[in-house]
């Protein structure tokens, strides 16, 4: 079987062992999914080239600390984290990730168009943005969900309902 | 809209999911039917469901995956290990409550158990990952031959620069590596080919060949560079080529004598 074809915890398990040219294949498997989550986050694109490239970074770095667990909630799990800290080092200039109500930045403005979709995921709360960009976007499945976010599946079923709901108001108020 | 039809809208996002189980389903679908107010809700949900399908990912710039590759080399290049996150140990107290003895036997059963079923799924694992290793070190050979035998000198140079990632070459790969030493037009091909080779040494098919370069090799950096192995490798049989060597009107003087001062140290 080719390594193409290989689940991510096998090709991960060959990375914590050493072998770092097998990330090329997580790399072009996963890079596009954390980088437009982190955009749809942030609303800043270069912003998120920046952190999409550390996440990978830190997986090099941390990859003795791989536990054969679902990749994709340890990868994830990596570039929430990294947002988070971008935004509690970078407070002065940006809104603290938790309550912020996303606003494209400045960088942003005028070099990106936005979907309707994307300004109004961008006035949810943080955490319902989240949950909506993981599950409905990048499509990540609730077991693995509730393994990134800390919670039971049900919990964050419950979660991308109500977050559903919510952004269905402000998607038909925008219109 | 009534306090039903309330309910039944808060079901739509899962019933869109289909995560809804049979009987709450089939009481969404019977609204969706009779009530204006509930179909005119779930055509909005859909709506924004088809947006979502819809909404393109955003591509990242071009330099994007050269950074990624980059950044990637250079960790290749030092790699020295990675950094461990601490993990605290927790002390625990032993119960020393009376009567708790049975208590504790049962959790012992509970948790051999489990470790035995854990043990079991991490075997598993490993025997899937050595097989996946091994095949993953066979492209990796494959690779490395293509590439020594590719028309372009620098791929030729790239193929051998790869054997260092194989501890152990099988003979194709030596071969490969003595058939650059001895038949490459390009010096560095030649030259990288014999770095590689110096470091099996042991073997005899590569003292073979280092012997047999000594007779061919016409590139100076390259003949000074085969002799100071045979003299390491401490090569008898490369006295005769050496002297083959000095005796040649054509040999630079150079060469001359650092066959002269190496032929002492060949014990």
């Amino acid at each position: 079987m080719l390594l193409t074809e290989q689940t991510d915890e096998v090709l991960m398990a060959l990375v914590s062992k050493g072998d770092l040219e097998v990330l090329k294949v997580l790399f072009d498997r996963h890079h596009l999914h954390v980088f437009n989550f982190l955009y749809k986050m942030c609303g800043d694109k270069q912003l998120s080239e920046d952190l999409t490239q550390d996440v990978f970074y830190k997986v090099i770095k941390y990859r003795s600390t791989y536990n054969n667990g679902k990749f994709i909630s340890w990868l994830f799990t990596i570039a929430r984290n990294g947002l988070k800290t971008h935004f509690s080092r970078n407070h002065n200039y940006h809104d603290p990730l938790e309550g912020l109500t996303e606003q494209p930045s400045e960088n942003a403005v005028g070099q990106e168009e936005y979907s309707q979709l994307h300004r109004a995921l961008s006035l949810l709360e943080t955490s319902d943005r989240e949950v909506l960009v993981l599950h409905k976007l990048q499509e990540i499945r609730y077991p693995e969900l509730a393994e990134i976010l800390g919670s039971t599946p049900g919990a964050i079923k419950t979660k991308v309902s109500r977050a559903l709901k919510k952004l269905k108001e402000i998607y038909y108020q925008k219109l | 809209m009534n306090d039903k039809e309330k309910h039944i809208i808060s079901l739509l996002p899962e019933y869109l999911e289909g995560a809804l189980d049979a009987a709450k389903a089939e009481q969404v679908k019977k609204y969706l039917a009779n009530s204006e107010v509930v179909s005119k809700e779930h055509k909005a949900y859909e709506a924004l469901l088809e947006a979502f399908k819809k909404e393109e990912q955003l591509l990242p710039s071009k330099e994007f995956k050269g950074k990624f590759l980059a950044m990637l080399e250079n960790e290749k290049k030092q790699q020295t290990g990675t950094i461990p996150i601490a993990i605290k140990q927790v002390k625990r107290r032993p119960n020393v409550f009376s009567g708790a003895l049975r208590i504790a036997a049962g959790l012992a059963l509970l948790i051999g158990a489990f470790a035995i079923g854990h043990f079991t799924a991490n075997q598993r694992f490993s025997q899937e990952l050595t097989v996946v290793e091994n095949e993953a070190q066979k492209a990796k050979h494959i690779a490395v031959i293509s590439l020594l035998e590719n028309q372009s000198a620098s791929k030729r140079i790239q193929g051998v620069q790869y054997i260092e990632e194989f501890s152990t070459p099988d003979t194709t790969i030596i071969d490969a590596l003595v058939d650059r030493l001895l038949e490459d037009e390009h010096t560095n091909v030649r030259l990288s080919a014999m770095e590689a080779l110096s470091r099996f040494r042991n073997s005899e098919r590569v003292k073979r060949a280092f012997i047999q370069a000594l007779k061919t090799e016409k590139d100076p950096s390259i003949q000074i560079a085969i002799i100071q192995n045979l003299v390491q490798m401490q090569e008898k049989k490369a006295i005769g080529p050496m002297q083959d060597l000095l005796e040649q009107e054509g040999t630079q003087p150079f060469i001359k004598e650092e066959i002269t001062n190496a032929l002492p140290k060949i014990i």
